[in-house]
């Protein structure tokens, strides 16, 4: 994906939550193979994938952390929300429920999570338009009232799927002051090994 | 799909999966000469064996031994159900099943949370859409019996590999129910505890057998939990191919959680150079999550269940493992 997978100029960790099936872990494999699986599977635990994006000629190596999203394998997944700089917190814009449940994985982070990580609040399958139930316009304030970004994608048809991605490791990008906690390394010979971000 | 059209094997497995776009024909083929074979040699045995024992009950050394060798497809249902313990128990409560599916209304929340996954278990098995509702069926019933548990997602896998193999409901449910009460109690409760207290144990075991590959997997940072949780959760149902996994399951059906350990430490020792091989995390992942899950070294399911016993691995160890991870989990 452009830039060689072990130069960068900034590593991001990014988390991917919200409620069972809206669809994390296909965002997630549009972003980084440009692969849309209509025969999904359940995600058991933590997957992770990773991939650089280029900026204003700088390299961004995003590490991306997808979790399960049934309650109880938080027991397991929050444990991976320390050093994210980002997290896209995904509903399913046709599924009401998920949508409510969003207060409760706000809580979540502002548990587990660092102070100053980036939520995007993403109501993701906008291709299924006559099964909407949650209004954008309401989706958007919400957001704002709680100062979370906000977009609407369809990992199914691509839809706002790379800016959601590009918004959340560029925003850490242009704030540095959200990246003081966890690891960036400016690149500077061309064989930095990455390291993790524990 | 060049590949198949050469191969005497077709691109569904006998299962009814279908096999991936880049499964290795050839390799397959050369395995299965010689394990064709064996397995008709197999159901000869055991065959011989059913005539003298139909009681199952009591796994001696060489009914032991038979059954690491693999229990013949067509007998595993009923083998199963003894050596387990799980026939004995449907026959102290024949109704219980019946029963549970009585209960209606359902616990919405539940049936909802099993109904999202239903659709989502095994995709890419061509008989299976035909299957969902018995799933939803054992599943639903499993939830209200158990309710420490409910309905864990992983054991949809669970539950439709056992449908899968035993094309009965009810001793699907049964074998659940074993599987999550006295093969891996508390993996899939509201805590998970035992789950977090057995990846601490599994990674003091690679650190003891293979304190190489500990330290490259820990220096590239990729948590034991991302790689191995599923593997525990689902006893690596929906992880290895389906044979391998039908094999491991014989063991656990006999011999208990023991396996599981045996099982996921053979992941990493017959895996040790790739792992080594991996310089970073990325790749590390990869490894785990595509290659390592379908190539030759588990496709070779009699190699597999071999590389597990030629471990030394002991009851007392991961017992006194066990009493120190619960102050320290992963």
């Amino acid at each position: 994906m452009g830039a060689r997978e072990d130069e960068y100029d900034y590593l991001f960790k990014v988390v991917l939550i919200g409620d069972s099936g809206v669809g994390k872990s296909n965002l997630l494999s549009r972003f980084t193979r440009n692969e849309f699986n209509l025969e999904s599977k359940s995600t058991i635990g933590v997957e992770f994938a990773t991939r650089s994006i280029e900026v204003d000629g700088k390299t961004i190596k995003a590490q991306i952390w997808d979790t399960a999203g049934q309650e109880r394998y938080r027991a397991i997944t929050s444990a991976y929300y320390r050093g994210a700089v980002g997290a896209l917190l995904v509903y399913d814009i046709a599924k009401h429920l998920t949508y409510e449940n969003v207060e409760r994985w706000l809580r979540e982070l502002r548990d587990h999570a660092d102070q100053n990580i980036v939520i995007m609040l993403v109501g993701n399958k906008s291709d299924l338009r006559h099964l909407r139930s949650v209004p954008t316009d309401e989706a958007k304030l919400f957001a704002e009232r709680n100062g979370l970004s906000f977009i609407e994608t369809s990992a199914l048809d691509s839809t706002n799927v790379e800016t959601a991605f590009q918004n959340i490791l560029t925003g850490d990008v242009l704030h540095p002051s959200n990246v003081e906690p966890i690891d960036v390394k400016p690149t500077v010979t061309a064989d930095v090994r990455k390291p993790c971000c524990h | 799909m060049d590949a198949t059209a050469s191969s005497k094997f077709s691109d569904v497995d006998e299962y009814g999966f279908k096999r991936g776009d880049h499964f290795d024909y050839n390799n397959y083929s050369k395995f299965m000469d010689g394990y064709l074979k064996t397995l008709t040699r197999r159901r000869m045995k055991w065959e011989a064996i059913l005539q003298q024992n139909t009681d199952l009950t009591q796994v001696d050394a060489k009914l032991k031994r038979y059954i690491r060798k693999g229990i013949p497809g067509p007998y595993r249902p009923d083998v199963w159900m003894k050596i387990s313990g799980a026939a004995a128990a449907q026959r102290r409560s024949p109704d219980l099943f019946r029963n549970l599916l009585r209960t209606e209304p359902f616990d919405k929340e539940i049936s909802d949370s099993i109904s999202i996954d239903l659709p989502r278990t095994f995709p890419d098995n061509i008989h299976f859409d035909m299957k969902k509702q018995r799933l939803y069926n054992i599943l639903i019933a499993y939830a209200h019996h158990n309710r420490d548990v409910g309905y864990c997602q992983g054991l949809n896998y669970i539950a439709g590999l056992l449908l899968i193999v035993t094309d009965d409901e009810e001793k699907s449910f049964w074998l659940l129910k074993h599987i999550v009460e006295n093969i891996v109690p508390q993996y899939h409760s509201h805590n998970m505890a035992n789950l977090l207290r057995d990846l601490a144990v599994f990674r003091e075991l690679v650190i003891r057998r293979i304190p190489a590959v500990n330290r490259h997997v820990d220096n590239l940072g990729l948590p034991y939990p991302v790689i191995a949780s599923k593997w525990f959760i689902c006893i690596f149902a929906e992880v290895l191919p389906v044979e391998t996994v039908l094999r491991i399951w014989d063991c656990v059906f006999a011999e208990g959680y023991k396996i599981v350990f045996r099982a996921a430490l053979t992941m990493f020792v017959t895996h040790k150079n790739a792992i080594l091989g991996c310089d970073d995390i990325a790749a590390l992942a990869n490894l785990f999550r595509d290659t390592m899950i379908q190539d030759n070294i588990v496709t070779d399911c009699h190699g597999f269940v071999e590389a597990m016993f030629s471990l030394r691995l002991k009851r007392s160890e991961l017992e006194s493992l066990r009493k120190v991870a619960v102050l320290n989990p992963a």
